[in-house]
Order: structure tokens, then sequence, then C-alpha cells
């Protein structure tokens, strides 16, 4: 156990030289080391195949083949699951349809590939003919070993070089019978799943590990959302990702390359449910300033925030719930009401100090995705607070609720009075009490985020209690959640579900723990909390297959 | 031609929650005989199952219609079905038994799949969903096992061949054309397609599924059976590519449809869901006709939709909940489903096939995913069925339940009518053994 127990103490020291550098706006005062936390148990997270989703895919087409290949857009879709693609790619199967789009995409790709222009990317030698079975070998060696991110068997290699070779002899061309053995690189389950069988652990009887290329994988779909880089390919093959410091090394690498920030994007796309925001759906009539380019320009505003917190700032986490700072188009800049700091594209503003935004919860992202179509929802709001970013776990409405509320009336004119008995009604108050109060203090954001200060003439009244916290307007609120003990172990926990595409067993809440504790200790730094999982036993060592 | 082995994919007790499936007469040869009321190698002409979904319920009065047996009236909610009397029947008092817990969930999957909802989770159907039984049973006599398609743009529908193992709808009637009518369709009349890539491709694919069975040995238990749908679908898309080879089938009533052009896109943040639904009966309708699949689902809305129907002042699943009674514009909306639907039945009854239509040739199951939405509640199922699936059903009748009958009955009694002939249908409080005698013929 010695050497994967030994990673706690000097991780996050090495690691705060390192991102600090790059900081450009803190000054940190140096860091004492924290007090020693609870060590992260030699326990491995749940073992088993995923298969790519549809970003994966294409990323590693681009990646592997060049960025100029056109991929068909019709593709299996992904199902996520616990609110996570990664996850649902560890249980989801492939439908019949889905197998007939990756046929017709393999062959749309292969042929791209080996195109006149574009083949000398993947041959590095001449054809003596309509067959030259060296030199469809040699490619199909260092293709494969890129697609199905581990070398290929000889007997592997044999039989693509007979099925290309049969394709050319019957349609008379090297370059297509080229495109069958690249189509069948495309279309088998060695590159559609990542695959994991692990192997017994010299350094640990008794227990199992991920191989060397397997952890090639694992680093960088949890790092990049995308397939290894030739580098992390020879680390690989050299051995050194089942050591401690090889391992470190590659992961410091990749949470040092701009393609990190793309997998940092994917995965708070995911953990906020932000793709939906593709197929907002509001009354234009309703909401004048509502377009089709509001739901992807909203998602990119909070995006970029997370990016420039993560990779730029190196800020605390918990600060994205209060910072005044943000990113917006002319678009957003005039539903929020502030000067645009561009006249095209994004760029970085702050909200005055007087102003009811902040952080996230002030995001159009957060306002408009959880509300319906034609009005704003204390409910689904509230629920969006205490479920995905505190945890906490509420129940289903019971089957046969009355859910009907009240129309408007010179009586109940705001939300918070037409709710009132969801929170009266003991039936509906045991759940709609954690949320519906959160919910209402976002009450002066409609259906679509924008500010208001009443409702049909009447003044809205933001205040509320956050777990025994008084507030009396959104920023009090955000402050609440800001300070809430479960905002920083919920987000730990929903990184760690991501990483490892499982949800957490109840003995892994010991791993979630002792995660947390160096989180804290890093000041809530997110790149910290990636490296410190990738180096982590949950993240290396594996179980027999599910 | 050797009459065709069970397909392997019947044997997956796994994927079909046990149920013993076996296949009725094979429909090979598609030449009609003299009098068109049969295939000249003596067979009928195929039967084909159907599924008209929509999301969100009916409303608590309303749906059931007046009247018994041959003697019904179209209730208001079903007045828009009233000029397809005869060739509907509805099922009225039927209940769903396995469990109320997740709503707009475990009604369908009580229905469809004859069980709760998978635990773990509650997105997933436990155990395949009729269309899927079907399909293992008949669906390798076509082109395609099965087509699913969505009218509300989605990724997810109720089909399922077993846990996590969903087929995603096709959403764009413009790919679905592209898929049944452009890519690799043969008229009929003409001769078999003769490119020497088909083989090729074929072979591919068996590399491919040595591929998938070398690595299923390495493989823990769930992800085996992952790999086992994988097959599946390397086998249907073989056997896809096998039939471009052979003749093509040869039937009077197939005609490669018009090309759809563009999908209709939203207006004012509406989606055009009446213009997709059109477009898509076009296409399913001639897809059957043409013996290119035999078991399809439609889903017009997803459990839950929100959808803005085109006159609506709020999304569908919020009027559900928030409209007070008598729900005037929940009552609009089914109304402007159950228009669709019926222009959608139309489409197949003005198909003819040997001395019927295409309509009387399939049965069509329209459903929801509740039966009273602001309750959720499982009761009093809405339950319609359209055509006869060839005079293996009554048509044209109300059935009404007195004492809460189980849906399952229904579902068996479908799947039976299909040729299917299946011991039980669904597992623990949803299973049976017994059809629905009301609505079979004989």
């Amino acid at each position: 156990m010695k050497h994967l127990t030994s990673s706690r103490h000097p991780w996050w020291s090495a690691l705060l030289i390192g991102l600090l550098a790059c900081s450009s706006e803190k000054t940190e005062p140096s860091p004492t080391p924290p007090p020693p936390g609870p060590e992260l148990p030699a326990l491995a997270a749940q073992t088993g195949a995923q298969r790519l989703s549809v970003t994966q895919y294409r990323r590693s087409i681009h990646a592997i083949l060049g960025d100029d290949i056109v991929i068909p857009t019709a593709l299996e879709p992904d199902q996520p699951q616990s609110g996570f693609v990664a996850v649902g790619a560890s249980y989801s199967t492939i439908s019949a349809r889905g197998i007939e789009q990756y046929e017709k995409a393999a062959y749309t790709i292969a042929r791209q590939a080996l195109a006149p222009e574009r083949r000398a990317r993947l041959l590095s030698c001449t054809p003596a003919g309509v067959t030259d079975d060296a030199c469809a070998r040699s490619a199909f060696q260092a293709l494969g070993r890129k697609l199905w991110r581990r070398p290929l068997a000889q007997d592997e290699l044999d039989r693509l070089v007979a099925l290309s070779t049969k394709a050319a002899t019957t349609l008379g061309d090297f370059h297509e019978g080229l495109q069958f053995g690249i189509a069948a690189l495309l279309q088998s389950p060695a590159f559609l799943y990542r695959t994991a069988e692990g192997e017994p652990d010299p350094n640990n009887p008794g227990l199992r590990r991920y191989t060397s290329y397997e952890m090639a994988s694992r680093l960088s779909f949890f790092l990049w959302n995308k397939t290894p880089d030739d580098e992390l390919l020879d680390a690989a093959q050299a051995g050194v990702l089942v050591e401690e410091s090889g391992l470190r090394q590659q992961a410091e690498r990749l949470l040092a390359s701009p393609l990190a920030r793309e997998g940092a994007r994917n995965f708070f796309s995911e953990y906020l449910g932000l793709n939906e925001l593709d197929q907002l759906s509001k009354d234009p009539v309703l909401f004048t300033y509502f377009s089709t380019e509001v739901g992807p320009a909203a998602r990119e505003e909070t995006l970029r925030l997370f990016e420039h917190f993560v990779f730029d700032a190196d800020a605390d986490y918990r600060d994205l719930l209060t910072t005044r700072t943000t990113f917006v188009n002319p678009k957003l800049a005039s539903m929020y009401g502030i000067p645009a700091p561009n006249l095209q594209g994004f760029g970085r503003t702050e909200h005055p100090e007087d102003s009811p935004r902040r952080g996230i919860l002030g995001h159009i992202s957060t306002l408009a995705l959880h509300s319906h179509p034609v009005s704003s929802s204390a409910t689904l709001r509230g629920r969006f607070l205490r479920s995905r970013l505190l945890c906490f776990k509420i129940p289903d409405p019971p089957v046969n609720a009355n859910t009907a509320l009240p129309e408007p009336s010179p009586e109940l004119p705001t939300l918070r009075q037409r709710l009132y008995s969801h929170l009266t009604d003991p039936a509906c108050s045991i759940c709609h009490l954690s949320m519906d109060p959160l919910g209402l203090a976002l009450e002066q954001f409609d259906g679509i985020g924008r500010f208001r200060r009443r409702e049909n003439g009447v003044n809205i009244d933001p205040s509320g209690d956050l777990d025994g916290v008084p507030f009396q307007d959104v920023q009090g609120l955000a402050t609440a959640m800001h300070d809430h003990p479960d905002l920083t172990p919920c987000f730990v926990r929903n990184l760690y579900r991501y990483a490892t595409a499982y949800p957490e067993t109840k003995e892994e809440q010991k791993t979630l723990e002792a995660l947390h504790h160096e989180f804290r200790a890093s000041g809530y730094k997110v790149r910290s909390l990636m490296l410190a999982l990738a180096l982590s036993p949950a993240f290396r060592l594996s179980q027999e297959p599910r | 031609m050797a009459i065709r082995m069970l397909p392997r994919r019947t044997l997956l007790r796994g994927l079909l929650g046990g149920a013993a499936v076996s296949l009725g007469l094979p429909l090979l040869d598609m030449h009609l005989n003299n009098n068109g009321t049969a295939l000249a190698s003596g067979s009928p002409l195929p039967r084909r199952f159907g599924l008209f979904f929509w999301g969100n319920g009916v409303l608590e009065t309303g749906w059931t219609p007046e009247g018994d047996g041959k003697d019904w009236k179209p209730s208001k909610v079903l007045a828009p079905l009233a000029d397809l009397h005869d060739e509907i029947t509805v099922v009225s008092g039927m209940k769903v038994y396995t469990g109320n817990t997740v709503p707009h969930g475990s009604g369908p999957a009580g229905l469809l799949s004859g069980a709760s909802l998978l635990k773990e989770d509650t997105d997933s159907f436990a155990a395949a969903s009729l269309d899927q039984i079907i399909a293992s049973a008949i669906g390798g006599e076509t082109r395609f096992r099965s087509l699913e398609v969505g009218i509300q743009k989605t990724d997810k529908c109720m089909s399922f061949n077993g846990p996590y193992s969903m087929n995603p709808p096709e959403c764009s009637p413009r790919a679905l054309y592209e898929r049944l009518f452009v890519d690799g369709f043969v008229a009929p009349g003409s001769g078999p397609k003769i490119d020497p890539r088909l083989a090729l491709r074929r072979s591919i694919l068996d590399a491919v599924s040595d591929d998938a069975k070398r690595l299923q040995g390495r493989l823990g238990a769930a992800d085996k059976i992952r790999l086992e749908q994988h097959f599946e679908g390397l086998r249907s898309l073989e056997l896809q590519l096998k039939k471009l080879e052979e003749n093509p089938p040869n039937l009077a009533a197939c005609k490669a449809p018009a090309d759809p052009g563009e999908d209709p896109g939203d207006i004012e943040g509406r989606p055009q869901l009446a213009a997709t639904c059109r477009a898509m009966g076009k296409l399913l309708a001639m897809a059957l006709a043409c013996d290119q699949t035999r078991v399809f689902s439609l889903w017009f809305s997803r459990p839950v939709s929100n959808l803005l129907y085109p006159t609506a002042s709020a999304g569908h699943h919020q009027l559900t909940h928030d409209e007070a009674d008598p729900q005037p514009q929940v009552f609009e909306i089914l109304q402007y489903i159950l228009g669709e639907l019926n222009l959608f039945l139309k489409e197949f009854a003005a198909i003819q096939e040997g001395d019927g239509t295409l309509l009387d040739h399939s049965a069509i199951l329209c459903t929801t995913d509740c039966s009273y939405a602001r309750a959720h509640s499982v009761e009093n199922y809405p339950i319609l069925i359209a055509g006869s699936a060839g005079g293996a059903l009554r048509k044209g009748i109300h059935y009404r339940s007195v004492s809460n009958e189980n849906t399952s009955k229904v579902s068996l009694s479908l799947a039976r009518a299909m040729g299917v002939n299946l011991a039980s249908f669904g597992k623990d409080a949803g299973m049976v053994t017994d059809g629905l005698g009301a609505i079979e013929v004989g």
C-alpha cells in the first residue's frame, strides 16, 4: 500500500507551486501544510467498459485522422445517467440503428482519410501494386494503436491485412482495399468501447490495478475527454503509468495543456446539465428578449467562468457562487442590462457592486434552464440548487399529489403566495420546503433570467432561509450557498462519478471524504482535486470486471 | 427456401425477461396469390405491429366511450377518431399492477413490459418492451428489425431490448427517408443489388463480430450482456445487407415515397408536430407496405413533455398540473394529438393490400404514460388498438373491463395476434397467462 498512500503528502505542495506560477490575478499567501486528513483507502472504483460518447468519438477521429475529416452527425446518442454521459456510457448499449450509423460513419471517414490529399498521413510507404501486405500492415500497426488505444496483436494485424487485400483485389485498388480495413478498425468494439481488464498489482498483493495502457485511456478521457495522444501512449508503452511518478508526470502534463480546458468544460457542462440549453424552449411572445441564440450563449458564459476559475485564476471553487466576474456577449449583456465588453463575441466583465447577480445563481443558464417555457419556477430552481449543487436527494413526488397551483389573482399576485399550499400541506412540504424557499429567492429573475422587482404589480420578496442561515436577498442566498457544508463534498462526489464513470458505492464514501480533505487543503482548487483524483487508488486500482 | 432458424436474440433470456418466445409461420415469398388474400406460397399477408405513444396521459373524465361492444359512441376526447370508429377497438377499465412509484414511467413500463421500472435507474425498463418482444420473433424477416421514430425531438423513448438497452428514435423525417428509401433500397420488381462492396462490408462485419466475441470473453457479466446487444446490432446489419442481394419482395402497394424535403423547423419556439407526424406517417406506412419492417413505434411526445402546442399558454406537462378544471387547454392538446393519430391511421387505411388494407393487416397500440395526468393514475389506462392484425383481433368495439383487469392481458393478446406464441406476459404482479379474450378472434 505504501506507494499509493505516499501520494498524499507531496502532491499538493508540488502542484501549488506549479499552478500558482500560471495564476495571473490572485496572490495567495504561501500555504501552510494542512493537518493530515483521512487516508485514501486502497479501494477501487467500479470497473467496466464505457461506450465512447458522441463527443469522444468525434474528437478521437479528428485527433487521429485530421481535423478536416467530416464526421456524419447522426451517431448513437449519449444516454446520460446520474447526470453524466460518462456514467451512462458504463451501462447503456448500442442499438441496432446505432450499429448502422457507426458502419456508415466508418466508411465515410475511411474514404476521406484515404483521399489522395490525405493518405500520406496514414501511409509511410508507397504501395507496390494493388496489394502490398507490408505497406498495409505498417499502416494498420500505427493507426490501430491510436484508435484502439493499445497495440494490435499479430493475429489482429494479420486479419486486417487479409481483409484489405481481399477488398483491394476485388476492387482493383490498394487504397480502396485499405478503406475496408480502416472501417473495420472504426467499427470494432475495441474502438467504440473503453474496456478495462486490469492486472494483478505486484505492489498490492491480492489487489488488481489498471494496466499502463488502460491508465493512459483513463487519464486522457478524464482530463481531456479525448483519446490519448502519442506521448501518453508512449508513456503507456514504457510501462510508467502504473508507477506513481510516471503517472504524476503525465497527469501534470495533461492538466497544463489547453486540452484540459476542453475536458473541464465538458465535465462542468454535464454537471450542471448545460447541454440542455441547446433545446431551450421559451414563449417568444412573453419573452421578447428570447431567441435561439440565448441558450448556447448562456452555456458559454457559465463555461467560460468555470474555465477562468480553474485555469486562469486558480480560484476557490466556492467563489463561483459569489463572484461578480462573468463573461458575456452583447446579447447576454443586453439581457443583464450591462455594457457589452466586446462589440462581438464574449468578453470579461464585472457586475456592479449593487447588482443582484452573483455567481452562477445569477447566470441566465441556471435561471432559464430551471424554469417553465412561459414562467419561472421556484420548485425547479430550488431542486437544482438542492440536488445538483448540494447533492440532496429529493424523492419523486407522490404519484397522486395534487400539484395544481392557483392562478395569479389580486389576492395571490406572486408565486410565493401561490406556492403557499405546497409549503403548508404536510404531504407536499416534506420535500417542497427543501426546494421552494431557495427558488423563491430567485424570483426576482423571470423565466429567461431577466431581472424584475415586481410580479403582477407587487414587490417580490426574495428573503428566505438556507438550513438555518437566514438571508434577505439573492446575494444573501449566494453567500449561504457558498458557505454551505455540502457544497464542496457534492462537487467532489460529482467529479468522482465523472472520472470513474460509475456512481460511488457506500464503501467509497471513505474515498470521497479523503479526497474532500485534500480539496479543502488546497483551498478548493479544482485542478488540485483533479490531480489528487487521478493519482488516487480509486482511479488506479481495478476490480474484477463488473 | 429454408425456414430460418429461430433468431438467436429470442433466446436471450436476460434481455427478454425470461419470456418464452417462438416464431409463427415464416413469411417468405411475397408474391400474392390470385385472390390477393394471401401470398402465393399460401402464407397469409404479413402482420405488422405498431405503437403510437404520447406523453402526459388524458383528462380525468371524457375519455371512456359510451356503450359497449359494437355500439359505442366516441367520447368527447375521442371525437377526432369518430370516422375511424369501425377500425378501432377501445379497451377501458384496465389497470397497471406493477406499482405506481414513478410518475409517467410506471404506467408505460407496466403496460409495455409487464414489469416495474429498473430499480437502480428508473429511466430504464427492467425488461423488453412489447414492440421489441415482437421484433425479436418476427424482425428477422425484414430488412429492418424494427423502426423507432419520434415526433418531438428526443434521444429517448420506451422501446427497450432489456435493462439500459433503449432504441433511440429517429426524429428527422428526412433522415428516416434516407435510411429507408435511399441507402440501399431496392425497388420492388427490380433485380437484386449487384455490388461487390456488399459482400466486402459483410466480411468486415464478420471480423468486427469476432472482435466483439474475443472481447466478450474478457469482460464481466454485466458488460457481456451489453456486448450481446452489440452482436444483435451487427447481425441485424448483416441481414440488411444480405436482403439487398436477394430479389426484392414484389409488393403491389410498394412505391418509394417522395423525398419529404427539409425537416419542419420550429415556428416561434413551437415545434411543428403536425407536419412532422404527417411526414413520418407517410414514410412509416410505405416502409411497412414495402415490407422493410413489420414492427414500429412512434413516440409523438415524451413522458413529462413540456412542449408548447400551437395555441397553448404553457407547456403541456405544466398545464396538466396547473390548469384549472375542466382543463380546456389540455383538452385542446389531446384533440390535436388524436387528430394527428387519425391522419396517421388513414395513411395505413389508404394502402390496399389484397382484399384489405395495410391497417387491416396491422395492430397499432395507441396509448400514453398515465391515465389522469394530474394524479398520474394508472387505473382505467388509456388503450386503443387500431387494425385487426390480419383478422386476429376484433375491431370496432369498446371493451369495458368492470374488474380492473391487468393491462398485461392486452399486451399478451397483441403479441399472440402477431403470431408470437408467448406462454405468459410480464413478471410478478404484472404476469398474466391469459390474453384479453374479448378482443381476440376465435
